[in-house]
């Protein structure tokens, strides 16, 4: 208990500033749909001279951009991106600060199992993307219910969030396992991030051409369809338990590797 | 009862050698020293020991117990002081402090208090802000709060100034008669020579001698300085049991670990202008080991 307020104390202020450029991105996004919309320009003209390729790549071949809704779902690729690298540099770097910042000597001295001192970071790692998904959530539907006659869409946008959870947790345990395994800080960090921005050009590029359609299978980003949950009210099960799956797996890794880590000074 | 027994304890870092086949024990109630140039190999020997690194072989036990399969359990009773002192750098001292008293039972709180003011240290301060002596004093504090019963000090002194030295000295002491034994690792001899019963000097990896440190300075060696004008008298000191003979200005001088008649007898026929016999520091004994075994 002792670590996972000490850990939730240290990460306090990193959680406020992300969550403060979530809510800015959130509040950049629909200032956008307030411009779009107002403008009085006639999208589904415009939109139709665009080639097919890229209107899939933003996720535009499916909804109606006019709708709030529609335009929702395709920003939501982005604060979906910004949830993930800062749940994969969480996790990356809650284990491994204690090496860089020269404490590890410290905590790993004191009558505890590495394993309860891993557990204990991974918890405040959930509790954090849990305030962060709970941030998005907010920060959506009272936007979403200005420009939608007071309608937040909650049951939707809580669902796509419950989705986000699932990408978080993923990302989280990814980072976890990283920090675990690499030697440093710096390594794991840099390596997270290019996995994030890795899959998600991955994800980007399997919507461009049928011919690597496949690569949607390999990206988490394409794990579920943000319009499917919105306008569907589906989400994708086999994603769900792919996603949870691994991120037991990552999470077992990342402990059993630790625990057998020779701590650098 | 041996509260630590290490057996050949081996750790490779890839192809670097960390320590090799070092073996030692310390008993119940004793300060043992643990000696030896940097990088010789002592903070892997200690970090091997609360597990924080594992060993390639080899094995060691703390309070009877496997230092590995009993981690968790022994530490509770285990104080360490690292050689790097890096703490929390945004946490206070007394933040610090507190969250090391969280991590074992009944700690007494008003040691902190206690410890602190016999260190001088400032508990409301920032540890970014500190300086390195006085973040060593708070690795010291956080060492001995919560009374264990084996302290274990990897180069404690460096960072501290002579009076803080002694304080700490004292507070060693203190816990020592209370019972605690103390595993003291250090480059600096005269230190070890002021505290420790015995020493494990350790080169290059592996354990060189263990030795009580009373036998080691007096049984063993004299310091000898001849000043003579007579010529040539370093080649009648060429026999055994004569070490690290150097010429000087006036004459010559050595050290000696045998039967002290051999060298009366050279002295004889010497026309001296002046003897001294003296206990040789440690230092001169380590080094004679050094020299001895390179």
């Amino acid at each position: 208990m002792n670590i996972v307020l000490r850990e939730l104390r240290a990460h306090m202020k990193s959680l406020i500033i992300w969550s403060i450029a979530q809510i800015f991105i959130i509040l950049a996004g629909m200032m956008k749909y307030v411009g779009f919309s107002s403008s009085g320009v006639d999208l589904k003209t415009m939109l139709e001279g665009y080639p097919e390729g890229m209107m899939k790549a933003f996720g535009m071949n499916r909804v109606d951009l006019t709708t709030v809704e529609g335009f929702y779902t395709v920003f939501f690729l982005y604060f979906m991106l910004l949830a993930a690298i800062h749940a994969v540099m969480l996790g990356a770097v809650i284990i491994s600060k204690e090496e860089r910042d020269h404490s590890a000597d410290f905590i790993y001295s004191r009558p505890v199992k590495r394993s309860k001192v891993v557990f204990s970071k991974m918890t405040v790692g959930v509790i954090n993307i849990i305030v962060f998904n709970i941030v998005t959530l907010v920060t959506s539907v009272v936007m979403i219910a200005q420009n939608n006659d007071g309608n937040g869409l909650l049951p939707e946008v809580s669902l796509l969030m419950l989705a986000l959870f699932f990408i978080q947790l993923f990302f989280l345990t990814l980072g976890v396992l990283l920090g675990a395994v690499m030697k440093t800080t710096k390594a794991a960090t840099s390596t997270a991030t290019g996995i994030v921005l890795g899959t998600f050009f991955l994800s980007i590029a399997s919507d461009l051409s049928d011919k690597v359609e496949f690569l949607k299978y390999i990206t988490p980003f394409k794990a579920y369809q943000a319009s499917d949950v919105v306008l569907d009210h589906t989400m994708n099960v086999v994603s769900t338990i792919i996603l949870v799956g691994l991120s037991i797996v990552f999470a077992y890794v990342a402990n059993q590797r630790f625990y057998k880590r020779d701590l650098s000074v | 009862m041996k509260i630590i027994e290490i057996n050949q304890l081996t750790k490779y870092y890839g192809k670097h050698r960390g320590i090799e086949g070092v073996s030692f024990s310390v008993e119940e109630g004793e300060i043992f020293g643990f000696i030896g140039p940097n990088g010789a190999g002592k903070s892997t020997t200690i970090r091997t020991l609360l597990s924080l690194i594992y060993p390639t072989s080899g094995s060691a036990t703390i309070f009877g117990k496997d230092c590995i399969q009993f981690g968790d359990e022994i530490r509770k009773d285990i104080g360490y002081l690292p050689s790097e002192v890096f703490y929390y750098e945004n946490m206070k001292v007394i933040d610090v402090l507190k969250y090391s008293a969280s991590f074992y039972e009944n700690v007494d709180m008003s040691r902190i208090e206690k410890l602190s003011k016999a260190m001088d240290l400032d508990l409301n301060k920032k540890i970014e802000d500190l300086s390195y002596g006085n973040k060593k004093k708070v690795g010291i504090v956080q060492g001995l709060l919560h009374e264990p019963k084996l302290i274990i000090l990897d180069e404690p002194t460096s960072g501290l100034d002579p009076l803080m030295q002694q304080k700490f000295f004292d507070l060693i002491l203190e816990e020592n008669k209370k019972g605690a034994t103390i595993l003291f690792s250090s480059h600096i001899l005269s230190e070890v020579q002021k505290l420790c019963t015995r020493v494990a000097i350790i080169k290059e990896g592996k354990i060189v001698k263990v030795e009580n440190i009373n036998e080691m300075r007096n049984n063993t060696y004299k310091r000898i300085i001849i000043e003579s004008a007579s010529e040539g008298i370093s080649a009648k000191f060429n026999f055994e049991g004569i070490t690290n003979l150097t010429s000087t200005e006036d004459g010559i001088q050595f050290l000696y670990k045998g039967n002290i008649n051999e060298i009366i007898k050279v002295l004889y026929t010497l026309e001296l202008k002046n003897i001294i016999i003296e206990e040789p520091t440690l230092e001169e004994i380590f080094m004679h080991y050094y020299l001895k075994e390179a």
